[in-house]
């Protein structure tokens, strides 16, 4: 067991909790809470067909349910992501639509819903700019959306390509460059080629250092250069990018496999997110969340990625999604088929 | 002394050669008899396979030239009530409608001119916001609902 900087970081429990009536699949804080006094906000989202907005109470520090989004959608509520504006709120459902959400008048309403997909939308992301939208499915295809005025969503591109359902899509946090990841064990790459054409420029498969399973779930750094994707597979990959190649060549330069790491979980890997200051957190079917970070290990084996933490039945069920919150508060909700989500403080 | 097979020594027909080649005989006949069967039913399963095919791509590229024409007449009556993008989308589907090889199922390009039409057209409806299908619609609308997904 390795240790980050001579002693390992502990995660402490804030808080579970409870409200959701099925397993919460995912949670998306609100990227413009946290700092500056305004309390941290997230949401998550539910096979109760619901969708919840969680704020910290700024003098008591606890969490509290502040609305339910709830008879929009008819079926699971997938994901859900904030715009970078933390004005509006997307959601992404079983009942093949997608909904975003606005906070208007002191209540969250329903502005807009995005039908095309063909069955189970999966996933939902803003790009950086909060000008684009990105939905992907079961129906193995990938749409992106234009945000324009008036609450209006056009349909830009339907992309396939994939040869499964598609599980998680995420835009680049610097870049237009749109990521997917799938059933069919790959991650494929899109990017734009001027005017609305946007065609899959990269797919990272078993074959170059990909994983042998389904890939469920992928995060960025905070620089953007680099990419951590988790598998069924029972390993996580980091990927990076030649930074100065993707600025100069207007976006997209190619990622190539850094590292894997296995046989530190030995159940599938459903989500990973990379913090600010540097520590990826993973959840897994087995109940567990796992951290892992950079650090020294007095050998010159290159790859200095370590586990530095395990918290072994951090939930009663899988772990669906981890996230860690906006700011430094150094916050991670974690949310999990046992209808409950936790809140986390690392302390180093 | 050099042996010799009967054929060097009688050169006319020799008359155990049907005994001989009885079993290569009836592999002919029977090949034969195959072929000409086959040709029947072949074609008339090539018919209805050409019948069956050409209705359903006939069918979908119809279609598809209703919703083109009446996306047209809209954007005649009214050019703003379609954005730009959807308006670019429509025409670009008019022109692919228009290469179709209708008279020419064997080209190659087909697939890949279909499966820009299929794109373009649910582009198009979820920009739109609108849910445009028919009975037998290829990939049809959202039709096999799962009970679980994860």
């Amino acid at each position: 067991m390795e240790f980050h900087d001579g002693a390992e970081p502990k995660l402490w429990e804030l808080q579970t909790l409870e409200g959701h009536n099925d397993r919460v699949w995912s949670v998306s804080w609100n990227p413009v809470t946290g700092s500056s006094g305004v309390p941290l906000v997230f949401a998550s989202c539910s096979g109760d067909k619901t969708v919840r907005v969680w704020e910290q109470d700024g003098a008591t520090l606890s969490w509290t349910c502040k609305e339910v989004l709830e008879e929009t959608h008819t079926r699971t509520v997938r994901s859900c992501a904030w715009s970078p504006c933390g004005k509006m709120l997307a959601t992404a459902s079983f009942d093949a639509t997608s909904a975003v959400w606005k906070y208007v008048g002191g209540d969250y309403e329903c502005v807009a819903t995005l039908e095309g997909h063909e069955n189970e939308v999966k996933s939902v992301s803003w790009n950086a700019s909060g000008s684009l939208l990105a939905t992907c499915g079961r129906d193995k295809s990938v749409w992106i959306w234009e945000s324009l005025p008036g609450n209006e969503f056009e349909c830009v591109s339907v992309l396939q390509g994939h040869k499964q359902d598609v599980k998680m899509v995420r835009w680049h946090p610097n870049m237009d460059v749109l990521f997917s990841c799938s059933y069919d064990n790959t991650v494929k790459i899109w990017a734009e080629d001027g005017d609305d054409d946007w065609h899959c420029v990269q797919t990272l498969t078993e074959d170059n250092n990909g994983h042998s399973s389904t890939v469920w779930a992928l995060a960025f750094n905070a620089e953007g250069d680099k990419m951590v994707t988790c598998s069924d597979d029972l390993t996580i990959k980091i990927w990076e990018t030649d930074v100065k190649q993707m600025l100069s060549g207007g976006g997209y330069a190619p990622w190539n496999h850094v590292c894997t790491l296995s046989g530190y979980h030995d159940r599938t890997i459903f989500s990973v997110h990379w913090s600010s200051d540097g520590f990826i957190a993973t959840g897994a079917a087995d109940d567990a969340i796992r951290l892992f970070a950079e650090g020294s290990n007095g050998l010159d084996d290159g790859a200095s990625l370590k586990m530095v933490m395990r918290k072994d039945k951090a939930h009663e069920m899988d772990v669906n999604s981890v996230q860690w919150s906006p700011g430094e508060s150094r916050i991670l909700a974690s949310a999990s088929d046992d209808g409950t989500i936790k809140l986390w403080k690392l302390e180093n | 002394m050099n042996t010799r097979s009967m054929g060097d020594l009688f050169p006319e027909p020799d008359p155990f050669d049907p005994a001989l080649n009885l079993e290569e005989t009836h592999i002919k006949e029977g090949y034969n008899d195959g072929y000409s069967d086959g040709l029947v039913t072949g074609r008339e399963e090539g018919r209805l396979v050409g019948l069956k095919d050409g209705f359903e791509k006939g069918e979908e590229l119809g279609f598809y030239r209703g919703c083109v024409d009446v996306w047209n007449s809209v954007i005649r009556v009214d050019p703003s009530h379609f954005s730009t993008r959807v308006q670019k989308s429509v025409k670009a589907m008019d022109s692919l409608l228009q290469t179709y090889p209708v008279m020419d199922p064997e080209n190659e390009q087909i697939q890949d001119i279909l499966n820009d039409l299929r794109l373009k057209f649910r582009a198009i409806c979820g920009s739109i916001g609108v849910k445009l299908e028919y009975e037998g619609y290829p990939g049809g609308g959202g039709g096999d609902t799962k009970d679980f997904s994860f």
